[in-house]
């Protein structure tokens, strides 16, 4: 209830009439709010991915290509979330049995072989420049604000995703699937000795993570009207993520809330200063959170 | 009524052997325990057991089928349930989640409400802190969770690894009087421990489990009373 009250209040807020640089930065704070969320889904069931690039890359290309191809946004952006959801049930399936480092490395492994594969296969990715053209999404007449194009449609478009997202984690935390994760997290062999059987339920964690990170590359390729392998396959839409939702803990609207103020900091505050360094705060937050404030991050 | 039978068992870990043909049987009912100097293999063969480690060699048993090789979970589902040494409870979360991680095995989940109410008679303290967490319960009290949340999963055979460490007198007594009541219902229960004495007592057949090997077998009355069990336990 709480969290329809802050979303709709942010939904109404391009009412205020915000200069466009504002609605673009919000937007794209939201799109990492939706990322880091996502991520926390894995994490909730205490896995680390250093890969969340390869399903953003996934749901980016799926609704390029789909677009490209004729189909209409809404489901292009289906089938950009689906294929990364299914990405995301390999991955899950192929390392569902690796924990830690190695699932960090083998999760990292995966987005660069898909970045690899999108700059050769030229044929159908367009190779290092990608693809370009990719229509924007059209409003809808059920819908009162505005979708499509423009700055006004784009803030909503990722405000949309986002409350997806939040209500996709807030489902899964609630239901027995999250008791199991958060199970399985605390001690995967205590979770043995009870009946759990780790494999289903890490699978579903990065279908659903994968999903939802997808969900947002969809939106991302509709609203910027093209792909890049560099970009949606890069390290970025890997690392943001984790180091958000790490210091956003592991509730339902941490990460989202840290994200939001950790982009927000870095582009208004830190950007102004010191153009180069803007990124220093995701650095000083990943510092604070394994040095500083171990027992924060591991709060339930 | 499960029964439980163990054939020349050996089983170790990466290069040592720890189990050297150890050969045991728990009828459907009884209380059967293990006991033994440290080191002798209690907790290595409850390990084997539950499925948590794959013996090299020999054979364990639920109800005559063959149960060693495969997972801890398919063992829990088939009736056998191992609550751990040290109680391995979900610390940040509450008792009730706890109880209900139980209850996620199907033969478990069947019954989940009526086996809430039988570990909450039990276990009345438990009902008064559902939210509590785990890992802000007492000593005591973290035990009894665990033995209850095992229960959850309506083992027919329950087995438990020094269950009593750490524990005060009044805790044992409760705890003995929990594990007498459920062996009653018809579980068969199969205990290790440092506890030799209050095990001896409770146990129906007893082991002395000594360099990997059984020693010594009889009922409680029998060991407790043996000259041999002393001295391998009181060098």
């Amino acid at each position: 209830m709480k969290l329809a009250a802050v979303l709709l209040v942010l939904a109404v807020l391009p009412l205020l009439g915000p200069p466009a640089y504002y609605l673009y930065l919000f937007s794209t704070a939201y799109l990492f709010a939706t990322l880091a969320t996502a991520w926390n889904l894995l994490a909730y069931g205490g896995q680390v991915s250093f890969g969340q690039a390869a399903f953003f890359g996934l749901g980016a290309y799926g609704a390029a290509l789909a677009s490209l191809h004729g189909a209409s946004p809404w489901l292009t952006i289906t089938l950009g979330a689906a294929l990364a959801g299914a990405g995301g049930a390999a991955v899950g399936l192929a390392a569902g049995r690796l924990n830690g480092a190695a699932l960090a490395l083998a999760t990292l492994a995966t987005a660069e072989l898909l970045r690899g594969v999108a700059l050769n296969w030229t044929a159908l990715t367009g190779g290092g420049s990608g693809l370009v053209g990719i229509p924007s999404v059209p409003s809808l007449p059920a819908i009162p604000l505005e979708l499509g194009g423009g700055r006004v449609g784009a803030y909503h478009l990722s405000l949309a995703t986002l409350a997806a997202a939040l209500t996709l984690s807030a489902a899964v935390l609630r239901s027995r699937a999250g008791l199991a994760l958060a199970a399985l997290r605390e001690g995967e062999t205590r979770g043995t000795l009870l009946g759990l059987r780790p494999l289903p339920w890490k699978v579903l964690a990065f279908a659903l993570s994968g999903g939802a990170t997808g969900l947002a590359g969809a939106v991302y390729a509709h609203t910027l009207g093209a792909v890049e392998p560099d970009v949606v396959f890069g390290r970025f839409f890997s690392i943001a993520p984790l180091v958000m939702a790490t210091l956003g803990g592991r509730s339902l609207l941490g990460p989202a809330a840290a994200a939001v103020v950790l982009y927000l900091v870095s582009e208004l505050v830190f950007h102004p200063l010191a153009p180069a360094l803007h990124q220093l705060p995701y650095a000083f937050a990943l510092i604070a959170v394994t040095l500083v404030l171990p027992a924060w991050r591991r709060t339930p | 009524m499960a029964r439980l039978t163990v054939e020349s068992l050996e089983a170790g870990y990466d290069g040592v052997q720890v189990l050297r043909g150890v050969a045991l049987e728990a009828r459907g009912g009884e209380f059967v325990a293990v006991v033994g100097p440290n080191g002798a293999g209690k907790s290595t063969l409850l390990k084997a057991v539950a499925g948590l480690l794959r013996p090299r060699a020999g054979a364990i048993r639920l109800d005559g089928e063959r149960i060693d090789g495969r997972s801890p979970w398919e063992i829990v589902a088939r009736g056998l349930t191992l609550i751990p040494e040290g109680r391995r409870l979900f610390g940040p979360l509450s008792v009730r989640e706890n109880l209900e991680l139980g209850a996620f095995v199907p033969r478990g989940g069947a019954v989940r409400e009526e086996t809430l109410r039988v570990v909450y008679r039990l276990f009345p303290v438990l009902d008064g802190k559902q939210r509590v967490l785990a890992q802000h319960l007492s000593g005591g009290e973290q035990q009894m969770l665990a033995l209850a949340r095992g229960l959850m999963t309506r083992p027919r055979l329950l087995c438990l690894d020094d269950p009593f460490l750490g524990l005060g007198r009044a805790v044992v007594d409760a705890f003995c009087d929990a594990l007498r009541a459920v062996r009653d219902e018809g579980l068969t229960i199969v205990a290790t421990g440092q506890h030799v004495r209050r095990l001896l007592r409770l146990a129906t057949r007893a082991y002395l489990l000594d360099e990997g090997r059984v020693i010594l077998s009889g009922t409680g009355a029998e060991l407790l009373a043996s000259e041999q069990l002393r001295r391998t336990l009181l060098p």
